[in-house]
């Protein structure tokens, strides 16, 4: 059982794989997003850095839930380092 | 266990431009490349070097254990209080209510320097309450 899942995975990411040679990656059709970041950025935020007008200015809020990320980071590392108190 | 005096000295020269680098990083963060998650690590790099060259007992002394955590919650809580100012001024949740200024001057941009400084807070005492963990419960150095 565990050998035909595994193949059958296997298969699966063969024919992606195969189905992927054929894609532009060059030349992608939405870059509106992209583009009006690169215009607009420095006007709606004030920041020369265009990362951290991305970052701080217009997705902030994966900023704020990446620190917290580090915090439980932390936390777990103190926890399961201290053992059985 | 003491590192040679070569090694002591030495840590002891580049401790300070470590840390004034890390604060370039942090303070820097909207004009050019970095940021507080980097120099946060940087300054966190800052107290591990001295904790290698010099024994733990001593970093201990000067950067407490306690102060460190402390920081680390003040970091979080001061994201979200500038967060909810926002609110209270009347923009959105994290939204900006400084005015932004020149571009290419460090008091430009609005929120992002105080949201630099924070993160950067963050990220240093995170890196150091974690290498004082690992040191603590396994093993000296």
């Amino acid at each position: 059982m565990k050998k035909v899942f595994f193949i059958v995975i296997i298969l699966v990411m063969a024919i992606l794989c195969i189905l992927s040679v054929d894609i532009e990656y060059g030349n992608p059709k939405n870059l509106d997003v992209a583009n009006y970041y690169i215009d607009q950025g420095l006007h709606d935020t004030g920041a020369t850095n265009l990362v951290a007008a991305v970052y701080l200015g217009y997705r902030a809020y994966d900023t704020l839930i990446e620190t917290i990320v580090l915090f439980v980071a932390v936390a777990g590392v103190v926890f399961c380092l201290r053992g059985k108190r | 266990m003491g590192s040679s005096k070569i090694i002591k000295t030495i840590a002891q020269k580049l401790f300070p431009f470590i840390v004034l680098f890390g604060f370039y990083l942090i303070s820097h963060g909207h004009l050019s490349p970095g940021g507080g998650f980097q120099g946060g690590v940087v300054l966190g790099t800052a107290i591990i070097l001295l904790a290698l060259s010099h024994s733990i007992e001593q970093t201990e002394k000067k950067f407490k254990s306690r102060w460190l955590n402390m920081l680390e919650k003040l970091g979080i809580l001061t994201l979200f209080f500038l967060g909810f100012l926002g609110i209270f001024f009347g923009y959105s949740f994290l939204g900006n209510f400084l005015p932004l200024g020149e571009p290419g001057q460090i008091a430009s941009s609005g929120l992002m320097l105080p949201f630099n400084i924070a993160i950067g807070i963050k990220v240093f005492a995170g890196v150091s309450v974690i290498f004082y963990a690992l040191v603590r419960y396994r093993g000296e150095i």
